[in-house]
């Protein structure tokens, strides 16, 4: 041991005393000590450990220059080279918890241990949880104290240079490290005894915790369908007649790209599905269920909708993992962009 | 009801001239069990090979491995309902099983003709792939079997598995007189009143949306595959084979079904720990979510109806069948029933969840680890020295993106090394592999 725990703590302009929302533009500075909830921080760490100093920062201004917060943030952290990183709790306030993330992955570049709390469906435990520990906590500040109480011991334990172990043990969120585990006893053990256990209201460990999905805000409604330029994406394995380009009936790698300007429908001569997931005949005999081309070019016609998008794309969404769906989206989303695409219609199946 | 099961353990394997069982030898007269499987004039060519553990042996296609088991007292057959068998109900009187040894069914026929679900199962004898299985410790008696080519896809299906049971069947009655070295008794006896009681939600797939036919072959209950409101089954059907494979994974074999050892714990347990009610089997692979959730609905309906407080839940599937299966744990919950989920996980890369659908009321998870081969980076499995089936497999790229490269479609000589098919997937958790971070 060598003296008391030295702790940096993060907070946003509101709980660092500066103001609330008209405040929330207000760049990185520094308090020596704790302040506000670094005090009830300091508390829980106990005697040997105290909040050297305390960072603060407006929540927009993490958000709207964040390359300029983690420069200063990293700046601070290297003049006070603390034990460890504190950030928050920030609760259910998205853009406090992104700059809550952001300030943790700024010290662990540098070698200074980090941990954060917010709630579990705080974007930036969604967005941002790869890599970083981030203690879960209620919605709103009345979680405080349990909070920092099941942050404190975590935050010692990284400033003392130790291992946390998994986090169905500790208690922190999922970091995006998952991998294959043996546990010594077969599956139908494991789930027979933690059924008993739960039904003698006795603790157990879920080995998979909930973690939310990441959520997505829709774009706004198209103002006027009559000039709009509208797209169509399928995940039902459209490919041309006979696969030429060879794609595959899941696990999808790639999506393709067609051209369909010059086409009214779709027809089964020059179409077909390759899915693995649905039964592919009825498709097979129309095309258009899995792309409705002939039922917007009959909207275009009638000028319900502007324009039909000169390309088409389509894969087959089956069984593809998560990271790679989300490439394709945003690949095909960029495109679209591009293209000056006002809407799209995403046809599942 | 009361099931008395006699237990015949098989530690060998031979051919001879008449088919019987003495002190774990089971040897097999090849030419009369084939001159039963040939009665069936759909059958086109059929073979037998016996393989054993530790053998550098291959078998592929494998479409399913069904364990002989023979009904000796009281009603119907085992495997009943299946292949046109009689459906009376089953789990009453006496059986007779050949444990340590499995049939087969080798053929080229894949389930439907609907594209994409294709049968993708090959086991080995030794090495690192086979001992993923419980089937390399078993000893197996391999039907190599092909239909007559111009029938369609579901005779074809119905005309080879009914080829497996014949095998079956013919090995069981070598048993039927003789009396077992192992015997055990399975009946739901009254207990302690105080005891929590404790229903099984087992969850099957049906090919039913995927083939376009209500009497595609897979995974069946008496019989039938279609789309199905909730089963409530006794475990003891359940053991003379009323719920039987095979499907698209090594752990959705007829086999793995009557071997579950999660049904067979939550029997031993009866009495001590819970008050066993029974099985719930739910019926997967709806097309609506409309379909999904009162499915959901009715299985936990039932649950409470029977006075469940608490369910533990297995599935054979994957893709949008999470819906209904983790719904109906969502519907338990709601109802007070306490619920652990038995599961497989999707792919974790970049952080992503690895259940399709999380939902905070499924907080009691126990994870089988990745599904999926590729994710759990299993290796290659090496050439052997002897194939039963067929000499060559086609590799299809979306069971090996990520490990191991090669042509979608190619076909490679079986005997060489070849990926392992894309889902590993123990859904009653017969071993010891799981996920942590």
């Amino acid at each position: 041991m060598s003296g008391p725990l030295r702790i940096v703590h993060y907070v946003n302009q509101f709980f660092g005393g500066i103001g609330g929302e008209d405040q929330a533009h207000v760049g990185v500075s520094v308090r020596a000590g704790a302040v506000g909830p670094g005090r009830v921080l300091e508390k829980a760490l106990g005697d040997d450990a105290r909040v050297e100093a305390t960072l603060v920062c407006g929540d927009n201004f993490a958000s709207e220059n964040e390359a300029d917060a983690a420069r200063a943030i990293g700046a601070e952290l290297d003049r006070l080279k603390p034990d460890v990183l504190v950030a928050g709790p920030a609760f259910g306030s998205g853009r406090y918890g992104l700059a809550c993330a952001l300030a943790c992955k700024v010290a662990q570049s540098r070698g200074i241990p980090a941990i954060t709390a917010m709630h579990p469906e705080n974007p930036g435990a969604s967005n941002a949880r790869r890599g970083i520990y981030i203690v879960p906590t209620g919605a709103s500040t009345t979680s405080m104290q349990a909070a920092l109480d099941a942050l404190a011991p975590l935050a010692r334990r990284l400033g003392r240079g130790q291992t946390l172990g998994p986090s169905e043990a500790e208690g922190y969120m999922r970091r995006g490290t998952r991998r294959v585990h043996d546990r010594g006893r077969p599956g139908y053990q494991r789930a027979l005894d933690m059924l008993l256990d739960k039904l003698h209201g006795r603790p157990y460990r879920s080995e998979v915790p909930y973690a939310p999905p990441e959520r997505v805000s829709p774009a706004p409604p198209i103002a006027d369908l009559a000039r709009a330029r509208i797209a169509m994406v399928t995940t039902g394995g459209l490919v041309r007649k006979g696969n030429p380009d060879r794609q595959v009936s899941a696990n999808a790698v790639r999506y393709h790209r067609h051209t369909v300007a010059e086409l009214e429908s779709l027809s089964p001569a020059e179409w077909e599905a390759y899915h693995a997931g649905y039964f592919n005949h009825i498709v097979n005999s129309n095309p258009n269920y899995i792309l409705p081309l002939s039922f917007l070019r009959d909207l275009e016609r009638q000028g319900k909708v502007g324009r039909v998008h000169e390309h088409i794309y389509a894969l087959p969404g089956v069984s593809t993992p998560v990271a790679v769906s989300a490439g394709h989206g945003r690949s095909i989303a960029a495109d679209l962009k591009a293209g000056g695409v006002d809407g799209a219609l995403l046809v599942a199946t | 009801m009361r099931l008395e099961m006699g237990t015949f353990p098989v530690t060998d394997i031979t051919f001879g001239r008449a088919t019987r069982y003495d002190a774990g030898r089971l040897t097999v007269d090849c030419d009369a069990v084939l001159a039963a499987v040939r009665q069936d004039p759909r059958i086109a060519s059929a073979e037998l090979e016996i393989a054993k553990p530790g053998e550098s042996v291959r078998i592929w296609p494998v479409r399913d491995v069904i364990e002989p088991r023979i009904k000796v007292e009281g009603p119907g057959v085992c495997y009943p309902g299946i292949c046109g068998r009689e459906i009376a109900t089953v789990g009453e009187g006496r059986t007779h099983r050949l444990a340590g040894m499995g049939v087969v069914e080798v053929s080229s026929v894949n389930w439907h003709d609907a594209g994409g679900d294709f049968v993708e199962t090959y086991l080995d004898m030794s090495g690192h792939y086979g001992e993923m299985y419980p089937y390399q410790k078993l000893l197996h008696l391999c039907l190599v079997v092909e239909p007559d080519s111009t029938l369609n896809e579901e005779v074809k299906n119905y005309a080879v598995h009914k080829a497996a049971l014949t095998v079956a069947d013919q090995l069981g009655e070598a048993v039927r007189a003789l009396a077992p070295p192992e015997y055990q008794i399975f009946e739901l006896t009254p207990v302690d009143p105080k005891l929590p009681k404790v229903i099984y939600i087992w969850c099957v797939h049906s090919p039913q949306a995927m083939s376009g036919s209500p009497s595609a072959f897979c995974t069946a209950t008496y019989g039938l595959t279609q789309l199905t409101p909730p089963w409530y089954l006794h475990p003891n059907e359940i053991l003379d084979g009323a719920l039987t494979g095979p499907y698209r994974t090594a752990f959705a074999m007829s086999w793995t079904v009557a071997n579950n050892p999660l049904l067979l714990d939550l029997y031993r347990r009866h009495g001590r720990d819970w008050n066993f009610l029974g099985v719930i089997s739910l019926r997967t692979e709806w097309t609506t979510q409309t379909e999904k959730q009162l499915m959901a609905n009715q299985t936990a309906k039932l649950a409470q109806q029977l006075g469940a407080d608490g369910a533990v839940v297995t599935w054979d599937a994957g893709g949008n069948e999470f819906i209904e299966v983790v719904r109906s744990i969502q519907a338990c919950e709601r109802l007070g029933i306490k619920t652990v989920f038995l599961t497989s996980e999707d792919d974790a890369t970049d952080g992503a969840p690895t259940m399709l659908e999380p939902l905070p009321e499924a907080d009691a998870i126990v994870s089988t680890s990745f599904f999926k081969n590729v994710t759990l980076a299993v290796p290659e499995a090496p050439a052997v020295a002897r194939v039963i089936g067929l000499p060559t497999k086609i590799v299809r790229r979306g069971s090996t993106i990520g490990l191991h490269g090669g042509v979608d479609g190619a076909a490679l000589p079986t005997a060489g090394p070849l990926p392992p098919p894309w889902r590993y997937d123990d859904h009653y958790g017969f071993t010891s592999l799981s996920c942590i971070e």
